[in-house]
């Protein structure tokens, strides 16, 4: 007898972290279920003092005002010479990052609470790096986490679970001489836009920690490129930096099984917790960039785009390869604007992207459909210790019965994000962030037919993210 | 299998390959005691201080024409921390295993260059910036630049180029000769900088940057 299909969880979320959204049902009890295996969602962190060690440098070299993982136009040409610079040394390193989440109304009026731990400080995670030179013109940055509190058994017991996180393996050679400059390179990675050096891209954008514990640390729904592949899939391409101008790239990418399952580690099919989507053929991903630095400003302004169709995933949270797949364009615009001059880091940055979905299976969607993320965030720094910033996301798209748990259903959000943060040590940023929804699921009010407001979701998250 | 898998799958000992090519060295990089000065500077340093030595974040100092020895001199306490202010600290103290050779090639590199200049045309000269290069704060105690910079800033010998430098850069540096002791090497400018007030050190910084610039 055939499985009753699931419509599939989809994957999104950002920086190498994947949130379950379940898009079947608005009862509270199959939304809680989403909720609690989304807490696998982290934010993939990414400071790497193996590089430090490695170039004697601070890192303020590499990361504006001391933002890991913010780029400087030196930490982007860092990343796109293959993490070559300076001498191969000891190429661990580590990062741990503990928190506390209270979310607004943590009732999910039925006597329970939404997010776990609520108000209570707990360890997240922690990730081991293998990252630095291998060689001249070969170099790498390998993440693997492991989330402390992942999912809870059928006892109740949190369980953690390890597996891949950022992987970006790169062949990288520059030809330079007062003429010209180019720089060209092929990378092995695990997600569209790891391999990025902009902070506007999704891999590498704001925020960089958010809560996994909260169940409303980032907005419920986004497209496929914000993370939706993240650690699921293996892609090989190559790029061009012409004389500090003009970047453009074309990668390639498959299902990270096989030869490619390194890149997946901790994702694989049938896993409730944490399953391995599979591609439909191979989803191709593309960027431009044209880039101008002047006196202690720079600037980018770019587009991206990616094209890649998923099979569904059966209760068992295996792959159906016979009723076809759900196809995601994405097309995105992003700049970025910097003004580094000691005392003072401003970063900005804006991202859009467009999402057309086609669904083949008629699983995850009633028809054609499309989705549309705006990101915007501005941050200032002061001697590379005391910061704030402010972002703002906007999610909207067409409204689908199938895909969005909502009276409305509707994509619908819109999330300020104001953020204060404090490094004492280069190593060590302890930060406040709080999530403010003025709508949530295509309401302000009442979005879930249940009374619940936007508002109820607002998050506040202090954490303490050490790298060493 | 499809042709895309064919292709991942022969990728691989491909990958080998470049694996077992780019473990070597290429002579190309700092850290390899065969790389040269060039090499470095155009793999390297470029980055910071532009291929030519004219860098255009003030973050970094122009380089381009810079007196030789004074170049040796600071590649020198670099590599030894003995020059130890903050910016020069972040960026500069890795390099601990240049050869003498190398730093003689790099500071040949950079001095021979066109020299720096400020942006193009130049501003009108800060009147009290040249005054004080000129002519000093006398009441004050404080020396003209040119007696050791010379008359157009170009510099000779161990007193480095000042014309065309970043402004910010120079303000910086006369900050940390000012304030701190962490340039031991210059201790001379401590004595020559102690009186200069936050304008003057502007009005200074401001003409010597538009130095040798294009009208």
């Amino acid at each position: 007898m055939k499985p009753t299909p699931l419509h599939p969880p989809l994957r999104v979320g950002h920086g190498g972290t994947w949130r379950c959204i379940c898009r079947i049902g608005a009862r509270w009890g199959s939304r809680i279920v989403c909720v609690l295996a989304a807490l696998a969602a982290m934010q993939a962190a990414q400071a790497v003092p193996s590089f430090a060690r490695q170039t004697g440098q601070s890192c303020v070299a590499c990361h504006a005002g001391g933002q890991f993982p913010e780029l400087t136009p030196y930490g982007r040409l860092f990343k796109l010479t293959g993490y070559t610079q300076g001498e191969r040394g000891n190429p661990l390193a580590g990062m741990v990052v503990a928190s506390m989440t209270r979310t607004r109304n943590n009732s999910d009026g039925a006597g329970g609470g939404i997010s776990p731990f609520n108000n209570q400080a707990v360890l997240d995670f922690g990730s081991l790096f293998l990252a630095g030179k291998i060689g001249d013109k070969l170099g790498g940055f390998a993440q693997f986490t492991s989330v402390v509190h992942d999912h809870q058994d059928g006892d109740g017991h949190w369980q953690s679970h390890f597996g891949s996180d950022n992987f970006d393996l790169r062949y990288a050679d520059r030809k330079i001489n007062a003429e010209d400059d180019l720089i060209w390179g092929v990378t092995l990675n695990n997600n569209p836009s790891v391999q990025d050096v902009w902070n506007s891209s999704p891999a590498w954008g704001y925020p960089y920690l958010s809560s996994s514990l909260g169940a409303f640390g980032a907005v419920p729904v986004a497209t496929l490129i914000e993370g939706g592949l993240a650690q699921q899939v293996a892609g090989v391409g190559a790029y061009v930096y012409w004389n500090r101008a003009l970047y453009a790239e074309w990668s390639s990418y498959q299902t990270a099984k096989g030869l490619g399952s390194l890149l997946s580690l901790g994702n694989q099919p049938g896993d409730a917790n944490h399953p391995l989507s599979s591609l439909d053929g191979s989803g191709q991903y593309w960027r431009l960039a044209y880039t101008r630095e002047w006196a202690a400003h720079n600037a980018m302004l770019g587009a991206f785009g990616l094209d890649a169709k998923v099979f569904p995933l059966d209760a068992n949270f295996s792959t159906i390869n016979k009723l076809g797949s759900t196809r995601y364009q994405d097309l995105g615009l992003d700049a970025q604007y910097q003004y580094l001059l000691a005392p003072h880091t401003v970063t900005t940055f804006v991202r859009l992207v467009r999402e057309r979905i086609s669904d083949a299976t008629g699983l995850a969607y009633t028809g054609a459909a499309s989705l549309h993320s705006l990101k915007a965030k501005g941050s200032y720094v002061y001697q590379a210790r005391y910061g704030v910033s402010l972002a703002y996301t906007r999610v909207n798209g067409s409204a689908d019965a199938m895909a969005y748990a909502s009276a409305a259903n509707s994509p619908n959000t819109v999330m300020w994000t104001p953020e204060i943060f404090w490094m004492p040590l280069q190593s060590l940023r302890i930060g406040l962030q709080y999530n403010r929804f003025t709508r949530y699921l295509g309401a302000a009010n009442n979005y879930d037919g249940s009374g619940r407001h936007a508002s109820d979701n607002d998050t506040a998250f202090l954490y303490a993210w050490w790298a060493f | 299998m499809n042709g895309l898998s064919r292709f991942v799958r022969s990728f691989v000992p491909g990958l080998l390959t470049l694996l077992a090519a780019a473990c070597t060295h290429t002579g190309m990089q700092y850290g390899d005691a065969q790389a040269s000065g060039v090499a470095i500077a155009t793999q390297t340093c470029s980055a910071c201080h532009g291929v030519t030595g004219q860098s255009v974040s003030p973050l970094f100092p122009q380089l381009a024409g810079q007196q030789k020895e004074y170049l040796v001199a600071q590649l020198g306490d670099f590599k030894a921390h003995s020059r130890a202010d903050e910016r020069g600290t972040e960026y500069m103290w890795g390099f601990t295993r240049l050869t003498p050779r190398q730093i003689d090639e790099l500071a040949d590199y950079f001095s021979t260059q066109t020299p720096m200049h400020g942006p193009s045309p130049a501003p009108a000269p800060d009147l009290r910036g040249q005054a004080i290069f000129a002519q000093g704060l006398p009441e004050l105690g404080v020396p003209a630049c040119s007696a050791c910079h010379g008359a157009q800033g170009l510099g000779q010998g161990s007193f480095p180029r000042l014309a065309g430098q970043h402004a910010d850069y120079v303000m910086q540096q006369i900050r940390v000769f000012q304030l701190t002791d962490t340039r031991p090497r210059g201790a001379a400018m401590k004595q020559v900088t102690h009186a200069l007030s936050e304008a003057d050190t502007a009005a200074v910084a401001r003409y010597i940057a538009a130095l040798s610039a294009t009208p």
